[in-house]
């Protein structure tokens, strides 16, 4: 049985002339995968991955025929119980550690916090949960993270904590946003392998958002390419190179080889793919 | 076209730059990579003027550096940093963004200069009198590069010129790019950490570990995976 199934998923913002409309109508399932969601800015990646959490407040308006996740309908579920559902059963990677953990909150309350949120424990057995998901995310010396500030650690040590705080309570699905946009690369690797190790582990269901081909490639099982907010390619990772799609293979093309001999790069023809 | 020796640069006991040299022939073009942290942003500050407490010999073509501020220094280089929406001044237009380099510098002519730049770096001319914000990234990026331009200099440094564009964007930046340099006889001075980027666009490398450079390189020796130093060679296996 399939985890989250979305059928003809519509995300709409009311602009000057009337709505306009950044994902228009598009359907996939997801088992216990990773998922890569890939796309250039404005083609609702990332609107898609905030209207499964229901993260779209007014005035967007979201509508599907179908959003399933483990057999609970997301489109009418109360706020309430969509509130316990987020963190604890499904959760959400931010883009940028910066700018996503509380700059005056210490880190491990940070993620404890999490915990006294969806479960009973008491303070001494939250504690020993966080330092386990500190360690969990390889964090050498969690006792003296627990105790830093945000400012205090580096992006990708701060990225590892947002893991962390995700990750604790085991969560059947994680959407991560541009996990590693903010980072550099000797770091991506390392938070991509932490992430995967966990996926693994735990057999949870993870959809990451990125605009890099070559990593979600890398790192996932399927790939779905959107552009313009509709879905245009649909493929196991292993055969990303046969794309069929003018825009994949455009994408594919214009990108920067290690072992580069073109003499220019191939441009994308907005115009012929009937975009913006 | 560049030459650093002995170059040191440190932030009160913290040493950034470690006695780094190198050279960059004329029309040359050299990328500086490494980590963050590794010191490459700093040498290019360095080498722009930002700054000034460095020891050791920088030197452009026949000019050197001097640890103050430095007017000759702003003929011969200019920068096109990473982010198109944090360089360009949101409340000015294009047209004034372009033509101010060319008023401080009492150079005439300014509305025909304006002009071929924006025709040089491909931007319609119906950009002139937009404000950034109502320019897509790649127009933005190609705005900062007609700004670099505008004063003729033989040296642009560039700060990871591509890194905040999408893909689709970042192939026409490139290209961009590497037009202008064979048109103009360019010496580029990028950093980076983008390898594939490096491969198409540079003629030599350098590898920057904690300040110190642990290799310089022929992009080849890049292209076959080749690098002569363990950590450029980890560098190549972390990269996607």
């Amino acid at each position: 049985m399939s985890l989250l199934t979305i059928e003809n998923l519509r995300v709409s913002f009311p602009g000057e002339q009337g709505a306009v409309e950044v994902v228009k109508g598009i359907s996939f399932e997801l088992g216990r995968e990773r998922l890569g969601i890939v796309g250039e800015s404005g083609s609702g990646k990332s609107m898609t991955g905030r209207s499964i959490l229901r993260l779209i407040d007014k005035p967007g308006k979201v509508t599907a025929d179908r959003m399933e996740f483990d057999g609970l309908d997301l489109t009418t579920l109360s706020k309430k119980r969509m509130r316990a559902l987020r963190g604890a059963r499904m959760s959400m990677v931010m883009q940028d550690p910066k700018f996503s953990l509380n700059p005056v909150m210490r880190i491990g309350d940070q993620i404890a916090e999490v915990l006294s949120f969806h479960s009973k424990l008491n303070a001494r057995e939250r504690r020993k949960r966080v330092l386990e998901s500190l360690e969990a995310v390889r964090i050498t010396d969690p006792e003296r993270v627990y105790k830093l500030y945000p400012h205090e650690v580096s992006g990708g040590m701060g990225q590892r904590i947002m893991i962390a705080m995700m990750v604790i309570l085991e969560p059947d699905l994680m959407i991560a946003d541009e996990p590693t946009s903010a980072l550099d690369v000797s770091v991506q690797a390392q938070v991509l392998d932490i992430m995967d190790d966990l996926v693994t582990r735990t057999g949870m269901g993870l959809i990451i958002i990125s605009h890099d081909l070559n990593m979600v490639a890398r790192y996932c099982d399927r790939i779905l390419v959107m552009f313009n907010g509709e879905i245009v390619e649909s493929c196991q990772a292993s055969e990303l190179a046969n794309a069929r799609h003018p825009y994949t293979q455009g994408l594919l093309a214009s990108m920067p080889t290690l072992d580069e001999h073109r003499d220019r790069l191939p441009v994308l023809d907005r115009t012929q793919l009937g975009g913006v | 076209m560049i030459d650093l020796k002995h170059l040191s640069i440190a932030y009160g006991e913290t040493s950034v730059v470690k006695d780094v040299t190198l050279h960059v022939p004329e029309g040359g073009s050299f990328a500086l990579v490494g980590e963050s942290g590794s010191g490459k942003s700093t040498i290019l500050k360095a080498i722009a003027g930002q700054i000034t407490n460095w020891t050791g010999r920088i030197r452009l073509g026949e000019h050197d550096l001097q640890h103050g501020r430095d007017p000759a220094l702003i003929r011969l280089c200019q920068m096109v940093f990473q982010d198109p929406f944090g360089s360009l001044h949101p409340r000015k237009t294009v047209d004034t963004i372009l033509s101010e380099p060319l008023s401080i510098h009492g150079i005439g002519d300014q509305n025909q200069r304006v002009l071929e730049t924006l025709d040089a770096v491909g931007l319609a001319r119906k950009f002139r009198f937009r404000l950034p914000h109502q320019l897509s990234g790649g127009q933005r990026q190609r705005v900062a590069i007609a700004r670099a331009l505008m004063l003729d200099p033989p040296v642009m440094l560039l700060d990871e010129p591509t890194s905040a564009l999408d893909v689709s964007v970042q192939a026409e930046v490139l290209n961009l790019l590497k037009t202008l340099r064979e048109e103009r006889g360019l010496t580029y001075f990028l950093v980076t950490h983008d390898l594939p980027v490096v491969s198409f666009l540079c003629d030599n490398l350098g590898i920057l570990r904690q300040g110190e450079l642990v290799e310089l390189a022929t992009v080849d020796q890049l292209k076959q995976q080749q690098f002569s130093s363990d950590y450029g060679n980890e560098l190549l296996s972390k990269s996607f």
